[in-house]
């Protein structure tokens, strides 16, 4: 793999970290939109060999990103560079990279080995047995004569890895990989995806899951709204997330008395009692240290607990926090 | 994955066989084949209305009439909608036109693969309707003129459908709306529309080879037989000529959007 010559016009800051210092796909000030529908907005980042996770709430702008950066789609201002080329207009750019799209779509009528040898033969993969290569390290060698049209969710995604992993791309673009994977073949592609980015290819992985891709990704590219909210290494962002303020709903048959207990904890910055909701918010920066003081106080202090319910957990939450 | 030195003395497929198998298998499959034989049918019947018109001098002026406006005007255009939508706008629209797109495929080739693979379709469902449509009606000596014009404006249509589903994802309303509206509303009233419109030119060759040609079909400024053969080549290559431009600057972005 030829990393990005050094007389690139895209000289990426120092110790950034958007940016891979052996970058092989760099975006610059991308902007794309689809009518009045901004998808990226002046987005910077580079990702280099190894696996690099793209993470962010459904809606953030990571399938935009994916499409633009292997030219399916077009950017509307700034630049797209994949090896150095501009993978739009250099269609042998194509040749060193693959994408598994997150569309469940498949082509109608082919069997998985079918479809796996039909982009091998577009690639010019000589080995007649790459296919079933490529159809064996994703575990679907067995059902390979079988429609794809037919399959599920999960297996028509492998299939679509196996024809990606088929043409060797040095550059490989997953959006979603692991939807509708079970858990043994999600630990399967896991380990697939890690050791193409040990060989030093360049793995870039999307997902909305921060836990899928802290397994698999060293360095994670968090985007939201079609922006860069963080980047850095996946312990990193790990505890960015972990570290922000979370707000827990406690029912309970004596509120006053839990919440007179509960002011002395560290894990704990303000508890108010919500008579809406019928208990008490807590607010905490340590939701793991809560969640085991937590029932210990109730039982110290004979309170009863009804209900624990974090009231902003959701992804969409977490990546606003990360953003504020 | 492929790995370094693995390589078998047995040669794959070169990328245009590989495009061409798979237009016919994935592309066309069995439920688009009954959406085109379905019109095919209707250019039989065709056939039949014309034996049963009985206000024409021979059979062959009786079917050159019902021909003109019933197979060259409806059943052609509608069944070679289907196969140029199938080709290339269907899978556009459902998202797996990537699968071909990104690769190192040459544009050209992609459009070129496509067209011949459903031009290969057209052949030998619509032409050989309209050929046996001739028979049906009993005007077999026009059978060849029958198979000849909706041979070539099956496939000039093609040609059109794929560049038009290279500048729309809404494939099917816009080759409707280029048929009716301007190429039989239009072209009806203009010539100059006519000249690159597959129906009036295939007409045209129709008309051109039979040996006694209604004077109705004979229109002023519209070259005939062969002449109109010539037209609809250049009107294909320049409407590939404009799919192989639009398809490098297509925006695939999936079957959701």
């Amino acid at each position: 793999m030829s990393p990005v010559e050094s007389e690139s016009e895209f000289a990426a800051p120092a110790h950034d970290p958007a940016f891979a210092a052996d970058a092989t796909v760099e975006i610059v000030d991308v902007s794309v939109w689809f009518g009045p529908k901004v998808a990226l907005s002046e987005l910077s980042c580079s990702f280099g060999p190894g696996v690099t996770g793209l993470l962010g709430p459904n809606g953030a702008g990571k399938t935009t990103l994916m499409r633009a950066m292997t030219g399916l789609v077009g950017v509307n201002q700034g630049t797209v560079r994949v090896e150095g080329r501009d993978p739009r207009r250099d269609r042998g750019v194509h040749g060193r990279m693959a994408l598994v799209p997150e569309d469940e779509a498949v082509p109608a009528g082919l069997t998985a080995r079918q479809l796996v040898r039909y982009v091998a033969d577009l690639y010019r993969i000589r080995d007649r047995d790459a296919p079933d290569a490529a159809l064996q390290s994703v575990a679907m060698l067995d059902v390979a004569d079988r429609h794809v049209d037919g399959f599920s969710k999960g297996m028509r995604q492998r299939t679509k890895i196996a024809a990606a992993l088929v043409t060797d791309p040095q550059v490989l673009v997953l959006d979603e990989p692991l939807n509708g994977a079970d858990p043994v073949q999600r630990l399967h592609l896991i380990a697939l995806f890690k050791q193409l980015g040990a060989d030093g290819r360049t793995v870039i992985v999307s997902s909305h899951v921060l836990n899928e891709v802290e397994r698999m990704a060293e360095r994670v590219i968090v985007l939201m709204h079609g922006r860069l909210a963080a980047a850095g290494g996946r312990h990193a962002i790990r505890d960015a997330m972990d570290d922000r303020p979370r707000h827990v709903l406690v029912r309970s048959d004596d509120g006053r008395r839990l919440a007179a207990s509960l002011i002395g904890l560290d894990s704990v910055a303000g508890v108010t009692i919500d008579t809406t909701r019928g208990g008490l918010v807590i607010q905490t920066v340590h939701a793991r240290d809560l969640a085991i003081a937590l029932p210990r106080l109730a039982r110290e202090s004979s309170v009863r607990l009804l209900e624990v319910r974090a009231l902003d957990d959701s992804l969409e939450s977490l990546f606003r926090e990360l953003v504020r | 994955m492929t790995e370094p030195g693995t390589v078998t003395s047995q040669r794959p497929r070169s990328q245009f066989a590989a495009i061409l198998a798979y237009t016919l298998q994935s592309c066309v499959p069995p439920r688009r084949w009954a959406a085109v034989l379905m019109p095919c049918a209707g250019a039989l019947l065709f056939g039949l209305l014309a034996r049963a018109v009985d206000n024409f001098p021979t059979p062959d002026r009786a079917f050159a009439n019902v021909a003109a406006e019933g197979i060259f005007a409806l059943v052609m255009p509608i069944a070679a909608l289907v196969i140029g939508d199938a080709v290339l706008g269907a899978e556009v629209r459902s998202g797996t036109f990537h699968f071909t797109w990104l690769t190192p495929v040459p544009i050209w080739r992609i459009v070129l693969g496509r067209w011949l693979g459903g031009s290969f379709v057209a052949l030998v469902t619509i032409a050989p309707a309209a050929a046996l449509a001739a028979v049906i009606a009993g005007a077999s000596g026009t059978a060849g003129a029958a198979y000849v014009a909706a041979a070539v404006g099956s496939v000039s249509y093609v040609a059109l459908f794929i560049a038009i589903g290279c500048i729309t994802r809404r494939t099917a309303v816009w080759s409707l709306a280029v048929v009716f509206l301007i190429e039989r509303l239009l072209g009806a009233a203009l010539t100059g529309i006519a000249q690159l419109s597959p129906t009036w030119e295939s007409r045209a060759i129709f008309v051109g080879y039979l040996d006694d040609p209604p004077d109705r079909l004979i229109r002023d400024g519209i070259p005939e037989g062969g002449g109109a053969v010539v037209r609809l080549i250049i009107v294909t290559v320049v409407a590939l000529a404009i799919a192989n431009w639009r398809m490098g600057h297509m925006r695939l972005s999936g079957a959701a959007d």
